[in-house]
Protein backbone atom coordinates (compact mmCIF):
# COMPACT_ATOMS: atom_id res chain seq x y z
CA UNK A 1 0.00 0.00 0.00
CA UNK A 2 2.54 2.28 0.61
CA UNK A 3 4.51 2.01 -2.57
CA UNK A 4 1.21 3.44 -4.32
CA UNK A 5 1.51 6.80 -2.19
CA UNK A 6 3.84 9.58 -3.15
CA UNK A 7 7.10 10.07 -1.37
CA UNK A 8 5.10 13.46 0.19
CA UNK A 9 2.23 11.72 1.10
CA UNK A 10 4.61 8.72 2.82
CA UNK A 11 6.47 11.53 4.95
CA UNK A 12 2.99 13.64 5.58
CA UNK A 13 1.72 9.78 6.75
CA UNK A 14 4.82 9.21 8.93
CA UNK A 15 4.67 12.57 10.71
CA UNK A 16 1.07 12.11 11.61
CA UNK A 17 2.05 8.42 13.46
CA UNK A 18 5.04 10.33 15.11
CA UNK A 19 2.37 12.97 15.90
CA UNK A 20 0.03 10.05 17.15
CA UNK A 21 2.27 8.19 19.25
CA UNK A 22 3.42 11.40 21.11
CA UNK A 23 -0.02 12.72 21.70
CA UNK A 24 -0.61 9.29 23.06
CA UNK A 25 2.40 9.50 25.99
CA UNK A 26 1.46 12.88 26.65
CA UNK A 27 -2.13 12.10 27.89
CA UNK A 28 -3.55 11.42 31.65
CA UNK A 29 -1.64 7.86 32.74
CA UNK A 30 -4.44 7.17 35.81
CA UNK A 31 -3.56 6.55 39.55
CA UNK A 32 -2.26 3.59 41.11
CA UNK A 33 -2.49 2.28 44.37
CA UNK A 34 1.33 1.68 45.69
CA UNK A 35 2.65 -0.37 49.14
CA UNK A 36 2.80 2.08 51.72
CA UNK A 37 5.35 -0.16 53.11
CA UNK A 38 7.12 -0.73 50.05
CA UNK A 39 10.20 0.99 47.96
CA UNK A 40 8.04 2.84 45.53
CA UNK A 41 6.67 5.77 47.35
CA UNK A 42 7.76 9.10 46.54
CA UNK A 43 10.78 10.43 47.94
CA UNK A 44 10.73 14.14 47.70
CA UNK A 45 13.16 16.87 49.82
CA UNK A 46 11.63 19.62 51.96
CA UNK A 47 8.86 17.62 53.52
CA UNK A 48 8.67 14.05 55.39
CA UNK A 49 7.59 11.58 52.64
CA UNK A 50 6.05 7.87 54.03
CA UNK A 51 9.24 6.28 54.27
CA UNK A 52 10.81 8.91 56.42
CA UNK A 53 8.42 8.02 58.93
CA UNK A 54 8.71 4.60 58.37
CA UNK A 55 12.58 4.79 58.79
CA UNK A 56 12.34 7.10 62.39
CA UNK A 57 9.62 4.61 63.38
CA UNK A 58 11.94 1.50 62.89
CA UNK A 59 14.80 2.89 64.74
CA UNK A 60 13.05 4.44 67.53
CA UNK A 61 10.98 0.81 67.79
CA UNK A 62 13.82 -1.42 67.60
CA UNK A 63 15.69 0.96 69.69
CA UNK A 64 12.88 0.40 72.47
CA UNK A 65 12.59 -2.92 72.77
CA UNK A 66 16.46 -3.54 71.95
CA UNK A 67 17.54 -1.23 74.86
CA UNK A 68 14.17 -0.85 77.01
CA UNK A 69 11.70 -3.74 77.37
CA UNK A 70 14.50 -6.43 76.15
CA UNK A 71 16.74 -5.44 78.61
CA UNK A 72 14.29 -5.62 81.14
CA UNK A 73 13.70 -2.28 82.22
CA UNK A 74 9.85 -1.84 81.93
CA UNK A 75 8.61 -1.70 85.69
CA UNK A 76 4.98 -1.99 85.90
CA UNK A 77 2.75 -1.61 89.00
CA UNK A 78 1.30 -4.41 91.45
CA UNK A 79 -1.21 -6.87 89.10
CA UNK A 80 -1.78 -3.74 86.54
CA UNK A 81 -0.27 -2.50 83.34
CA UNK A 82 2.04 -0.03 83.54
CA UNK A 83 0.52 3.48 81.80
CA UNK A 84 1.96 5.33 78.74
CA UNK A 85 1.00 8.61 78.13
CA UNK A 86 2.08 10.91 75.08
CA UNK A 87 3.65 14.31 75.86
CA UNK A 88 4.60 16.89 73.90
CA UNK A 89 6.27 16.41 70.77
CA UNK A 90 7.69 19.39 69.50
CA UNK A 91 7.44 20.24 65.74
CA UNK A 92 10.51 22.98 64.24
CA UNK A 93 9.95 22.20 61.03
CA UNK A 94 7.77 24.56 59.93
CA UNK A 95 5.34 22.64 57.95
CA UNK A 96 1.94 21.17 59.55
CA UNK A 97 2.64 17.39 60.39
CA UNK A 98 1.02 14.92 62.27
CA UNK A 99 3.82 13.24 64.85
CA UNK A 100 0.91 10.83 65.44
CA UNK A 101 2.35 8.95 62.35
CA UNK A 102 5.54 8.14 64.52
CA UNK A 103 3.67 8.02 67.84
CA UNK A 104 1.31 5.62 66.78
CA UNK A 105 3.79 2.91 66.03
CA UNK A 106 5.51 3.10 69.20
CA UNK A 107 2.36 2.90 70.94
CA UNK A 108 1.86 0.04 69.22
CA UNK A 109 5.31 -2.01 69.12
CA UNK A 110 5.44 -1.16 73.01
CA UNK A 111 2.10 -3.05 73.86
CA UNK A 112 2.89 -5.58 71.21
CA UNK A 113 6.85 -6.02 72.81
CA UNK A 114 5.66 -5.92 76.16
CA UNK A 115 3.36 -8.37 76.18
CA UNK A 116 0.72 -5.96 77.50
CA UNK A 117 2.37 -4.89 79.99
CA UNK A 118 2.34 -1.23 78.78
CA UNK A 119 -0.82 0.09 77.54
CA UNK A 120 -1.33 3.94 76.64
CA UNK A 121 -3.49 6.58 77.98
CA UNK A 122 -6.07 7.90 75.30
CA UNK A 123 -7.50 10.65 77.82
CA UNK A 124 -4.35 12.27 79.16
CA UNK A 125 -2.13 14.07 76.83
CA UNK A 126 -0.39 17.04 75.62
CA UNK A 127 -3.84 18.86 73.51
CA UNK A 128 -6.41 17.00 75.52
CA UNK A 129 -7.94 12.97 75.48
CA UNK A 130 -7.54 11.38 72.29
CA UNK A 131 -11.00 9.68 73.43
CA UNK A 132 -13.10 12.30 74.73
CA UNK A 133 -15.67 9.90 75.65
CA UNK A 134 -13.45 7.23 77.64
CA UNK A 135 -12.30 10.40 79.56
CA UNK A 136 -15.92 11.43 80.25
CA UNK A 137 -16.37 8.01 82.13
CA UNK A 138 -12.78 8.59 83.46
CA UNK A 139 -14.09 12.11 85.15
CA UNK A 140 -17.21 10.22 86.59
CA UNK A 141 -14.98 7.41 87.89
CA UNK A 142 -13.42 10.21 89.59
CA UNK A 143 -16.50 11.78 90.89
CA UNK A 144 -17.85 8.30 92.29
CA UNK A 145 -14.32 7.80 94.41
CA UNK A 146 -12.66 5.27 92.05
CA UNK A 147 -9.08 6.69 91.44
CA UNK A 148 -7.89 6.40 87.67
CA UNK A 149 -4.23 5.73 87.30
CA UNK A 150 -1.90 8.22 86.72
CA UNK A 151 0.67 7.55 83.96
CA UNK A 152 4.13 5.57 84.54
CA UNK A 153 5.46 6.39 81.82
CA UNK A 154 5.51 9.57 79.39
CA UNK A 155 6.55 10.07 75.72
CA UNK A 156 8.00 13.28 74.43
CA UNK A 157 10.40 14.34 71.33
CA UNK A 158 11.48 17.04 69.08
CA UNK A 159 11.61 16.91 65.18
CA UNK A 160 14.35 19.24 64.02
CA UNK A 161 14.91 19.90 60.42
CA UNK A 162 18.31 20.87 58.97
CA UNK A 163 19.07 22.29 55.42
CA UNK A 164 22.02 22.99 53.72
CA UNK A 165 22.73 23.82 50.04
CA UNK A 166 25.86 23.38 47.88
CA UNK A 167 26.22 24.76 44.29
CA UNK A 168 23.07 22.98 42.80
CA UNK A 169 22.79 20.12 45.27
CA UNK A 170 20.71 20.90 48.22
CA UNK A 171 20.21 18.91 51.45
CA UNK A 172 17.37 18.28 53.85
CA UNK A 173 17.89 16.53 56.96
CA UNK A 174 14.69 15.63 59.46
CA UNK A 175 16.17 14.65 62.90
CA UNK A 176 14.26 12.63 65.57
CA UNK A 177 14.53 12.84 68.72
CA UNK A 178 12.38 10.45 71.40
CA UNK A 179 12.38 10.33 75.12
CA UNK A 180 10.34 7.99 77.70
CA UNK A 181 10.48 9.33 81.32
CA UNK A 182 9.43 7.76 83.79
CA UNK A 183 7.06 8.95 86.60
CA UNK A 184 6.68 10.52 89.01
CA UNK A 185 10.58 10.42 89.15
CA UNK A 186 10.81 12.67 86.09
CA UNK A 187 13.76 10.77 84.87
CA UNK A 188 14.12 9.37 80.88
CA UNK A 189 14.31 5.96 81.19
CA UNK A 190 14.94 5.64 77.28
CA UNK A 191 16.52 7.84 74.31
CA UNK A 192 17.20 7.75 71.10
CA UNK A 193 17.79 9.82 68.03
CA UNK A 194 17.81 9.41 64.16
CA UNK A 195 18.35 11.71 60.96
CA UNK A 196 16.94 11.69 57.90
CA UNK A 197 18.72 13.21 54.80
CA UNK A 198 18.00 13.56 51.29
CA UNK A 199 19.61 15.23 48.74
CA UNK A 200 18.03 17.15 45.38
CA UNK A 201 20.28 18.17 42.69
CA UNK A 202 18.75 21.03 40.91
CA UNK A 203 18.71 20.51 36.77
CA UNK A 204 20.66 23.68 34.90
CA UNK A 205 16.88 25.23 34.26
CA UNK A 206 15.21 24.09 37.02
CA UNK A 207 14.13 26.77 39.85
CA UNK A 208 13.64 24.92 43.20
CA UNK B 1 49.24 0.02 18.35
CA UNK B 2 48.20 2.07 15.72
CA UNK B 3 45.38 2.81 17.88
CA UNK B 4 46.13 3.22 21.44
CA UNK B 5 49.12 5.52 20.18
CA UNK B 6 46.97 8.03 18.97
CA UNK B 7 47.31 10.83 21.34
CA UNK B 8 43.34 12.23 21.15
CA UNK B 9 41.93 8.90 22.24
CA UNK B 10 45.15 7.96 25.00
CA UNK B 11 43.79 11.15 26.63
CA UNK B 12 40.09 10.09 26.26
CA UNK B 13 41.14 6.42 27.81
CA UNK B 14 42.69 8.46 30.77
CA UNK B 15 39.95 10.66 31.82
CA UNK B 16 37.54 7.89 32.06
CA UNK B 17 40.09 5.70 34.04
CA UNK B 18 40.52 8.61 36.28
CA UNK B 19 36.63 9.53 37.22
CA UNK B 20 36.46 5.23 37.19
CA UNK B 21 38.87 5.50 40.14
CA UNK B 22 37.54 8.58 41.45
CA UNK B 23 33.97 6.98 41.87
CA UNK B 24 35.50 4.16 43.87
CA UNK B 25 36.21 4.41 47.73
CA UNK B 26 36.31 1.66 49.34
CA UNK B 27 36.07 0.68 52.98
CA UNK B 28 38.81 -0.62 55.49
CA UNK B 29 38.45 -1.70 59.02
CA UNK B 30 40.48 -2.35 61.67
CA UNK B 31 39.12 -4.66 64.86
CA UNK B 32 40.55 -7.05 67.20
CA UNK B 33 42.64 -9.73 65.89
CA UNK B 34 40.77 -12.10 68.39
CA UNK B 35 37.12 -10.47 68.74
CA UNK B 36 35.96 -11.16 72.76
CA UNK B 37 32.31 -11.24 71.90
CA UNK B 38 30.85 -14.45 70.63
CA UNK B 39 28.23 -14.70 68.05
CA UNK B 40 25.55 -17.22 68.10
CA UNK B 41 25.31 -17.89 64.59
CA UNK B 42 22.59 -19.94 62.74
CA UNK B 43 22.14 -21.81 59.80
CA UNK B 44 20.23 -20.14 57.12
CA UNK B 45 18.51 -20.97 53.76
CA UNK B 46 18.63 -18.63 50.50
CA UNK B 47 16.73 -17.79 47.84
CA UNK B 48 18.11 -16.12 45.41
CA UNK B 49 16.18 -14.66 42.36
CA UNK B 50 18.48 -11.73 41.43
CA UNK B 51 22.21 -12.92 41.15
CA UNK B 52 23.38 -9.60 40.63
CA UNK B 53 22.08 -7.82 44.27
CA UNK B 54 23.61 -11.24 45.70
CA UNK B 55 27.18 -9.89 44.18
CA UNK B 56 26.29 -6.52 45.58
CA UNK B 57 25.18 -7.19 48.73
CA UNK B 58 26.07 -10.44 50.03
CA UNK B 59 25.31 -12.23 53.44
CA UNK B 60 28.11 -13.49 54.97
CA UNK B 61 26.38 -14.78 58.32
CA UNK B 62 23.04 -14.56 60.54
CA UNK B 63 23.56 -14.30 64.52
CA UNK B 64 20.78 -14.12 67.31
CA UNK B 65 20.60 -13.25 70.67
CA UNK B 66 17.92 -12.93 73.54
CA UNK B 67 17.64 -10.80 76.43
CA UNK B 68 15.87 -11.28 79.99
CA UNK B 69 12.75 -9.31 77.82
CA UNK B 70 12.29 -12.90 75.95
CA UNK B 71 12.50 -10.73 72.62
CA UNK B 72 14.83 -12.76 70.05
CA UNK B 73 17.14 -10.08 68.41
CA UNK B 74 19.14 -10.85 64.88
CA UNK B 75 21.77 -9.05 63.34
CA UNK B 76 22.52 -10.36 59.46
CA UNK B 77 26.21 -9.05 58.17
CA UNK B 78 25.98 -8.28 54.82
CA UNK B 79 29.34 -7.33 52.41
CA UNK B 80 29.46 -5.30 49.42
CA UNK B 81 32.13 -6.97 46.98
CA UNK B 82 32.22 -4.28 44.65
CA UNK B 83 34.04 -1.14 44.50
CA UNK B 84 31.11 1.41 44.85
CA UNK B 85 28.28 2.66 46.43
CA UNK B 86 25.74 0.26 46.58
CA UNK B 87 21.79 1.12 47.49
CA UNK B 88 19.02 -1.51 48.38
CA UNK B 89 16.09 -2.24 50.48
CA UNK B 90 15.92 -4.63 53.49
CA UNK B 91 12.80 -5.93 55.22
CA UNK B 92 13.03 -8.19 58.26
CA UNK B 93 9.82 -10.67 58.75
CA UNK B 94 8.23 -12.06 62.10
CA UNK B 95 6.60 -15.56 62.55
CA UNK B 96 5.21 -16.95 65.75
CA UNK B 97 5.75 -20.82 67.02
CA UNK B 98 2.71 -21.66 64.49
CA UNK B 99 5.09 -20.30 61.26
CA UNK B 100 2.21 -17.85 61.37
CA UNK B 101 3.51 -14.03 60.00
CA UNK B 102 2.90 -11.59 62.82
CA UNK B 103 1.94 -7.99 61.62
CA UNK B 104 3.76 -5.08 63.12
CA UNK B 105 3.45 -1.50 62.17
CA UNK B 106 7.01 -1.14 60.98
CA UNK B 107 7.29 -3.87 58.70
CA UNK B 108 8.54 -2.43 55.92
CA UNK B 109 11.36 -1.97 53.20
CA UNK B 110 13.57 0.22 54.59
CA UNK B 111 16.40 1.93 52.10
CA UNK B 112 20.29 1.28 53.09
CA UNK B 113 23.43 2.83 51.94
CA UNK B 114 26.61 0.26 51.53
CA UNK B 115 30.15 1.42 50.53
CA UNK B 116 32.55 -0.29 48.26
CA UNK B 117 33.93 -3.12 50.79
CA UNK B 118 32.38 -2.62 53.46
CA UNK B 119 30.43 -4.98 55.27
CA UNK B 120 28.01 -3.75 57.49
CA UNK B 121 25.17 -5.40 60.25
CA UNK B 122 21.29 -5.40 59.52
CA UNK B 123 19.64 -5.95 63.20
CA UNK B 124 16.65 -5.97 64.23
CA UNK B 125 14.64 -6.68 67.64
CA UNK B 126 11.19 -9.80 67.63
CA UNK B 127 8.00 -7.37 67.73
CA UNK B 128 6.63 -9.42 70.32
CA UNK B 129 8.26 -12.82 72.70
CA UNK B 130 5.79 -15.26 70.38
CA UNK B 131 7.98 -14.34 67.67
CA UNK B 132 10.60 -17.51 67.12
CA UNK B 133 11.31 -17.09 63.20
CA UNK B 134 12.26 -14.43 61.37
CA UNK B 135 13.18 -14.16 57.44
CA UNK B 136 14.90 -10.83 55.81
CA UNK B 137 14.07 -9.83 52.36
CA UNK B 138 16.73 -7.89 50.03
CA UNK B 139 15.42 -6.16 47.29
CA UNK B 140 17.73 -3.79 44.84
CA UNK B 141 16.58 0.20 44.92
CA UNK B 142 13.71 0.52 42.61
CA UNK B 143 13.63 4.38 42.54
Amino acid sequence: MLKHLTIVAQRKLGVCLCAAVVLAGCGTTGSTRVDSSGGRTLTTVGEINMQDWLIAADTMVNSLRDNFINAGKLQTPPNKPALLAISRIVNDTGRHIDSDLLVKKIRIALHQASGGKIVTSTTVGIGGPEDPIAEEEQRRARLEGLDPSRPNYTLSGKIIPQRARAGRTQEFSFVFQLSLTKNPEGFAVWEDERAITKQAKKGAITPW
Amino acid sequence: MKNFSHPVRAYIVGVVGLFALVGCATVNTAERAQPVGRRQMVDDKRIITDAGLERRVRILGISESSGPGGLLKVQVEVHNSTRSLQRFNYKFEWFDGDGNLISTPTSAFLPREIEGKESLFLSATAPTPQAHDFRLKLLEEVR
